[in-house]
């Protein structure tokens, strides 16, 4: 792909071929061979298994698992017997065991520790490839996993089988894990006293009611280098020459890391990278020691990390869009969220500064398996998901047999009913995403609103904004963007936060595609008119009347800012309570929404009223959707 | 396989080599069974195994066994607990436990003796016979469990493996009614562990599938005269047990009962709904537990689950394999041939396949790539120019909806 680019630049402007060849005849063969490359990764789906000793514990682990973006099967000594809970453990489909308990146990699931423990242990003799997780009171049978590493050496000496193409276990499943036991203790117990000491932190914020900004959920705060970041319009060429020129001085290293994919068919040496991709992997681990489902802030934040980091391949693609929103949050000083919906799971993400002239970062982000637009075995509430979102009628085991291609092809029919299909699908996982993350959707509306993923790139830019609006339901005024060329994440795998936030204060403005600005306020009252907008600073002054359950569309186009009057007939709350608002609004491809529904939105219990009402708000963005 | 992929690699154009490549042939793949506790291997890694040779053994109701006390004790067997109790002083002082390991042991030494072996290494020394307990291991008894046995009535014994051991005492997943499983194919046993998966190299060539049910089964390959790119379930009759039958396009719930209910062992069409699937699957469940076995019947679909014809190449394959003994493979989806020589269909390197979107199951040749394209409802994709076969004028579609066959 990357030849067939350069010949067409070669074909249409080979000056610019000849200056990234440093002024020498263009070769593209050997340009393709020496071009730096930073790999970022879709971490497949994975299943762990969640063990407890009373159900109420179960649900705990489970919610932090399925934040961590953990496919999960669980079971409780209460409820089920031994034979259940070890063919949960036992399935090849299942890669890791979170066997969890109080961080003080108390008598319900106390008395079944012990056996669960010892079966989880025996498991892992039978699958010394399974890691396993013990969080809260259960660390306290470490002990029973001495021997294992001993078991685990023996397997990992042993000759492999030929891994399954496909089937059961998908990649994660049956793929051996690196393992340091005892560097992933440190880790582990550093993670414990992390959570001890936020643990206390909680105690004391609760004691003294603080109403500071809320720490992330993953904990995650990037603090400014001493030498803060100053965007340079130079250094924005900087690792643009590196790249084109081929050569790079700046970054000496004699064995490049292991995510830099060095071209097979070139003898020459791999040329460094102008910046460093995320290094530490996050699995080597055999058995970990976690803190229980209740430390961290909010509760379940500091599993949801140690659950994540042994997830996630190092170079996460999906992790990268959450580093990136953080360092865009940075360098446009703005409030950032990006909802990315995938194949294999979904990621919501906010980032902030912590105030007016901080430098720190606050950024909060989960990612869901089940967010996937095309989940593996589609449960009937994932069916009736799509269906609520559906413009047209339909079937229901056909509509199963459609996601279920969708699955397999993700990448097929992507027009006409295909994309009508595919749009419902989107939003669908878009609302499971939403419904998880409750305590983003209590935040304010951000000041850029940031869409990606795949799907989302093949839809008309007006559809996508509409998408957003449609289910990020909170009063306010945003800017929407669209991550189109998908660098959201390749560049979060930078590991290096100051390159980043160089990087990002250069490109933002071509990777994200502005869609417009979004105004949308609360408590709009039915009747005839809302009120009336003005919108100045335009060429000619546009006065609108805006109608109450409408989706208003005026014509802004991207680049152009404006500011926009509003007039309304009752007071509504926009940020604050009132009925006279004056905002400066952002343009884009489909120009400037006003969303006047209802917050949150209501709309026909009955399919086809609601179908109805969906697709007028849909038409009105996607005139050509019968074409 | 790899000289013919970079020859007809190199055949074709750049923009072509960026359709999505559909191989058509696998060589020597690993299929694997899925235990569950109280399931056991019957064969061990490196040995070869051949059609109707037993591999694995399941232990459909399996449920928790206390089994008591068992180890070691300077030399001799521990305190027996509840469940083994009445057997801790059977023959030659051994439990159960290893009386099983014992014929474990003699069934390897059959099969090592009979020459079935290919590259497992030397059996343990005798000594080795009495190994510790551990999890996984295959446990026989309790005797006792269902309370003294009516006169002139033999005790049910009950057999699982072991699941751990908690307090000095084990617990196995056990039960009365076991089921051999035998393999369906030739092939070496890549890995075999009680309780979690047997694991076998293919010896021969497969056809890979996008989805697969039932459970793996062999018969002879029949290629009907398909109508209209189907079969109708009436044209299964009871001439056509033992058979796997191809079935078209689109195989319906009703062909699915009927081909069970005749003992055909299995259907190959080109796609399946969801809901025949579920259908199946809980027909399983209910012959599983069903105390008369039934035949293994699978089903394999090559394509999805939206109606779409079977692609030529493919057919043109089975056709020529007419007759043939196959086996459809649950995990991952396969139609394997025993030999690894098949007969391949010649083709155009630039033969291309609509697999989705309004043309889903046309045929016909490659010409050009014209970039971006605004398709229905305003969307822009990459598109390519082909020809159909069935049709004189050229179509438009995006390259995303396209495959080609590699062989």
């Amino acid at each position: 792909m990357l030849a067939g680019l350069l010949y067409k630049i070669e074909s249409t402007d080979p000056e610019i071929l000849v200056e990234m060849c440093a002024g020498e005849g263009p070769d593209i063969p050997t340009l393709v061979a020496v071009w730096p490359r930073l790999e970022a990764r879709t971490t497949p789906q994975r299943r762990i298994a969640v063990l407890a000793g009373s159900r109420r514990q179960r649900r705990r682990l489970e919610t932090a698992a399925l934040r961590a973006g953990w496919l999960t099967v669980g079971g409780s000594a209460d409820e089920d017997d031994a034979v259940v809970l070890s063919r949960l453990v036992l399935s090849t489909e299942t890669s890791a065991v979170l066997l969890g308990a109080d961080h003080s146990p108390g008598g319900d699931e106390k008395r079944h520790l012990p056996d669960l423990t010892a079966l989880v242990a025996a498991a892992t003799r039978l699958r010394p490839e399974l890691t396993v997780v013990l969080a809260g009171g259960a660390a306290t049978y470490e002990s029973q996993f001495a021997g294992l590493a001993d078991a685990r050496l023996a397997r990992e000496t042993a000759p492999d089988p030929v891994g399954l193409a496909s089937g059961s276990g998908g990649p994660g499943a049956t793929e051996p894990m690196v393992e340091k036991v005892v560097e992933s203790k440190l880790v582990t117990k550093k993670a414990l006293a992390e959570a001890e000491a936020a643990r206390a932190d909680n105690a004391t914020m609760d004691a003294s009611e603080d109403g500071g900004p809320a720490a992330s959920s993953t904990g995650e705060a990037f603090e400014a280098e001493p030498e803060a970041f100053e965007p340079e319009p130079e250094a924005a060429s900087e690792l643009d020459t590196e790249v084109e020129g081929g050569v790079s001085g700046t970054v000496a290293s004699a064995e490049p890391d292991p995510s830099v994919v060095a071209p097979a068919e070139s003898q020459r040496a791999p040329v460094p990278l102008a910046f460093g991709v995320v290094e530490s992997h996050a699995a080597p681990n055999h058995v970990l020691l976690a803190p229980d489902a209740e430390a961290g802030d909010p509760a379940g934040a500091a599993l949801q990390q140690v659950l994540e980091g042994l997830r996630a391949f190092p170079n996460d693609s999906r992790l990268g869009v959450a580093r990136s929103i953080a360092s865009l949050a940075y360098v446009l000083d703005r409030s950032v969220e990006v909802v990315e919906i995938g194949l294999q799971g979904g990621l919501s993400s906010r980032s902030e500064l912590i105030g007016p002239g901080h430098a720190t970062v606050v950024t909060s982000y989960s990612c869901l398996a089940e967010a996937s637009f095309a989940p593996a075995n589609p449960s009937e509430e994932v069916i009736d998901g799509l269906m609520t979102w559906s413009t047209v009628p339909l079937d229901r085991h056909r509509t199963m047999d459609r996601l279920n291609d969708l699955r397999l092809l993700p990448w097929g029919e992507a027009d006409g009913d295909g994309a009508i299909f595919r749009l419902a699908a989107a939003k669908a996982a878009f609302g499971r995403l939403v419904e998880a993350t409750p305590e983003l959707a209590e935040q304010p509306m951000p000041e850029l609103l940031v869409a990606s993923g795949g799907i989302f790139a093949a839809l008309p830019p007006s559809v996508v904004a509409l998408a957003l609006a449609d289910l990020v339901r909170r009063p306010g005024v945003s800017q929407l963007a669209i991550d189109q060329a998908r660098l959201l994440g390749p560049l979060g795998v930078i590991e290096d936060e100051v390159e980043r936030r160089r990087l990002m204060a250069n490109l933002a403005d071509d990777i994200l595609m502005p869609l417009g600005g979004l105004v949308m306020p609360a408590g709009i009252r039915p009747g005839r008119s809302a009120g009336l907008l003005r919108l100045k600073g335009l060429p000619t002054s546009t006065e609108i009347e805006l109608h109450p359950g409408s989706v208003q569309v005026v014509d802004l186009p991207p680049g152009r800012a404006a500011r926009a009057d509003f007039d309304f007939r009752d007071p509504v709350r926009l940020g604050k309570r009132g009925r006279h608002f004056s905002v400066d609004v952002g343009g884009g491809l489909s120009g400037l929404l006003v969303d006047l529904r209802d917050i949150p939105m209501r709309i026909s219990d009955r399919p086809d009223s609601r179908r109805a009402a969906l697709d007028t708000w849909q038409r009105g963005m996607w005139p050509d959707i019968d074409e | 396989m790899s000289a013919i992929e970079s020859r007809a690699a190199a055949d074709i154009s750049p923009e072509l080599a960026r359709v999505a490549g559909r191989r058509v042939l696998v060589f020597s793949p690993t299929i694997r069974y899925q235990l569950g506790p109280g399931d056991r291997a019957l064969v061990v890694a490196g040995d070869a195994v051949v059609p109707g040779m037993p591999i694995l053994e399941r232990t459909p109701d399996a449920e928790l066994v206390d089994v008591g006390r068992l180890g070691i004790e300077n030399g001799k067997s521990g305190k027996a607990g509840r469940g083994s109790g009445s057997s801790s002083g059977g023959g030659a002082s051994l439990e159960p436990l290893w009386k099983e390991a014992a014929a474990e042991e003699s069934r390897a030494m059959a099969r090592r003796t009979s020459g079935g072996r290919t590259d497992r290494p030397s059996g343990p020394p005798k000594q080795e016979r009495r190994r510790p307990p551990s999890p996984g291991k295959w446990w026989v008894g309790g005797g006792d469990r269902r309370g003294k046995p009516d006169k002139g009535k033999q005790a049910i014994r009950i057999g699982g493996t072991l699941l751990f051991e908690s307090g000095g005492r084990w617990w196995a997943a056990a039960g009365e009614r076991h089921q051999v499983v035998t393999s369906p194919v030739a092939g070496v046993v890549r890995e075999a562990r009680n309780a979690v998966e047997v694991i076998i190299e293919v010896a021969g060539s497969a056809l890979p599938g996008a989805i697969a049910a039932g459970v793996p089964s062999r018969g002879y390959l029949d290629v009907p005269r398909l109508t209209d790119g189907e079969l109708w379930a009436s044209a299964l009759d009871v001439g056509r047990a033992g058979a796997v039958v191809v079935a078209g396009s689109r195989v319906s719930a009703q062909a699915i009962s009927r081909a069970r209910a005749i003992s055909i062992r299995g259907l190959i069409a080109g796609s399946v709904g969801e809901g025949e699937l579920r259908d199946l699957e809980a027909s399983e469940l209910r012959q599983r537990a069903s105390l008369a076995p039934a035949l293994p019947f699978g089903l394999i679909a090559l394509d999805g689950h939206s109606r779409r014809p079977l692609a030529t190449p493919i057919l043109a394959l089975l056709a020529a394999m007419a007759g043939r003994e196959v086996t459809i493979v649950t995990d991952p989806p396969l139609l394997v041939f025993d030999s690894p020589e098949v007969p391949l269909p010649e083709l155009p390197p630039d033969w291309i396949r609509a697999r989705s979107g309004p043309h889903a199951g046309r045929e016909g040749r490659w010409l050009k790539s014209i970039g971006l394209y605004r398709f229905r409802s305003g969307i822009y994709l990459e598109a390519a120019v082909v020809r159909f076969a069935d049709d004189t004028g050229t179509t438009t579609l995006p390259v995303t909806d396209l495959e080609r066959f590699v062989f």
